[in-house]
């Protein structure tokens, strides 16, 4: 069972990022533009069980390592995304408020981006990457929180239906 | 209570895998150069192709963008578009870049740079708050690491990671990115700073010496010639911060490069046996007279009767 789940998830985490790279990255958005992977990771740990969430978010947080644009040290970011994975699945998975209502899921992954990104600055700090001025900094998250904003609904519906695709799940937001 | 057992010590397991990697990259272990070198190269294809199909999207994009900043750029830009119309019928994405690269082998000639040139193929995601961009050009055609990156108007950035077809270049206007500038003609030092965007911070290192709107800055250049060649065009003063009690006087500095509508960059791979000195500073330019002709009318006288 969970290698046939593991061999769904892997090639869809691949593709995601791949046209995370390859299309997305293409366009200089302004505030800071959107991650589809951080997202897509994100909306999936709100779905999935802490186990699961926390394996997909150190995965999630391996391929965002190997972005060539990434200027922090390597396993940076699967640190974070092994984190976040966990906490938002140990906060949201079994409470229907949250995982069983789109809006909810929305303002989780909105939220959950901001601390993430916010995560990635500290860190970034502690281990001596640049992230620019502070007001530089704010710009760009307020920026980034938009876009996840107006790009998660959108792909909430697609993301819901791979992940129970994934997990054989009957129903899907 | 036993899977729970199971999930933390997964987590554990999975923390200090982090705490590994993290501290062998910071260590400069090559393996996972190796990874990312890799992926890289996977993933270039995919960029390539991206970028060619993207790239009407993307000019529509930024034109958009582009438009309507403030009224009097509308009305120029509408009086303008008026008389490009018809040229730009036929024009294509190809001349924009032709005419980049010509401007910047007027660069890198007048210099006595010898330079390689590439395609921009992706610009870097923002969401590690850096400024990059990869080119299609790599080792094999002779990039190395540090090298300086022109754009047709001047200083672009440097290389920062390189892979047998591709190169990541940090651009000036990261924030991590610091450069030593000299004003040209006055030859006053100082060094730039990244910011983010298009601006940048100057912090002059002599504090008797003084900086104005509009002195141009020019690259210092670096011990052969890498990460910088010196000469190369950075940018020019927009406002000078006299605050008291500083220790030096700081400016701020608009790059002369537009680094959201990079096409073509050029490498330079070879630096010129003499220093170009001020030879590379931008030319005005010129305002040319409009002759006003006059007409003197006489009116004749007119008929008697």
């Amino acid at each position: 069972m969970r290698t046939r789940q593991i061999s769904i998830a892997a090639p869809i985490f691949l593709i995601i990022y791949i046209i995370q790279e390859s299309i997305v990255s293409q366009f200089r958005l302004p505030g800071g533009g959107f991650s589809v992977l951080l997202i897509f990771a994100l909306t999936w740990a709100v779905l999935s069980e802490t186990e699961v969430a926390a394996v997909i978010g150190f995965a999630a947080g391996l391929l965002m390592d190997l972005s060539q644009s990434d200027s922090g040290p390597f396993g940076q970011w699967s640190l974070i995304m092994l984190v976040a994975g966990y906490a938002i699945s140990y906060i949201g998975y079994g409470d229907d408020n949250v995982n069983a209502n789109a809006i909810g899921i929305i303002f989780f992954v909105v939220i959950a981006n901001l601390f993430v990104e916010i995560a990635y600055v500290a860190t970034g700090a502690l281990l001596g990457v640049s992230s620019g001025s502070l007001i530089q900094v704010v710009v760009t998250l307020f920026g980034m929180s938009i876009w996840a904003f107006l790009v998660s609904p959108m792909m909430l519906p697609i993301f819901s239906r791979l992940h129970a695709l994934v997990f054989d799940t009957r129903s899907a937001l | 209570m036993r899977n729970g057992g199971r999930a933390r010590l997964l987590l554990v397991i999975l923390i200090v895998t982090c705490l590994f990697l993290i501290t062998l990259d910071l260590r400069g272990v090559k393996v996972i150069s190796s990874f990312k070198q890799g992926s890289q190269t996977i993933i270039s294809p995919f960029q390539r192709a991206g970028s060619v199909v993207l790239t009407p999207l993307k000019n529509f994009l930024s034109d958009v963008t582009h438009l309507g900043r403030t009224q009097n750029q509308i009305e120029k830009l509408q009086a303008e578009n008026a008389k490009l119309k018809s040229k730009l019928i036929d024009r294509t994405n190809a001349d924009a870049q032709l005419k980049q690269l010509k401007n910047i082998l007027d660069l890198a000639g007048t210099a006595g740079y010898k330079v390689v040139n590439a395609k921009v193929i992706s610009n870097g995601s923002s969401q590690s708050f850096s400024q990059t961009i990869t080119i299609d050009s790599g080792t094999n055609a002779g990039i190395k690491r540090n090298m300086t990156v022109l754009s047709q108007f001047g200083f672009a950035g440097v290389v920062k990671e390189v892979y047998p077809t591709t190169a990541l270049i940090q651009l000036a206007s990261d924030p991590s990115f610091r450069i030593g500038a000299r004003i040209a003609g006055s030859q006053q030092i100082g060094i730039l700073t990244g910011r983010g965007t298009r601006s940048a911070s100057l912090q002059l290192l002599d504090n008797s010496t003084t900086v104005k709107e509009g002195d141009i800055l020019l690259s210092r250049g670096s011990n052969a010639n890498r990460p910088f060649v010196p000469g190369v065009p950075l940018g020019y003063v927009t406002s000078v911060d006299n605050s008291a009690g500083a220790v030096a006087q700081t400016a701020t500095v608009r790059y002369y490069t537009n680094f959201s509508t990079l096409g073509v960059v050029a490498v330079v791979v070879s630096g010129s046996v003499v220093n170009p000195g001020d030879s590379l500073v931008p030319v005005k330019p010129q305002v040319t007279p409009i002759p006003t002709v006059t007409v003197f009318v006489t009116p004749s006288p007119s008929p008697t009767k």
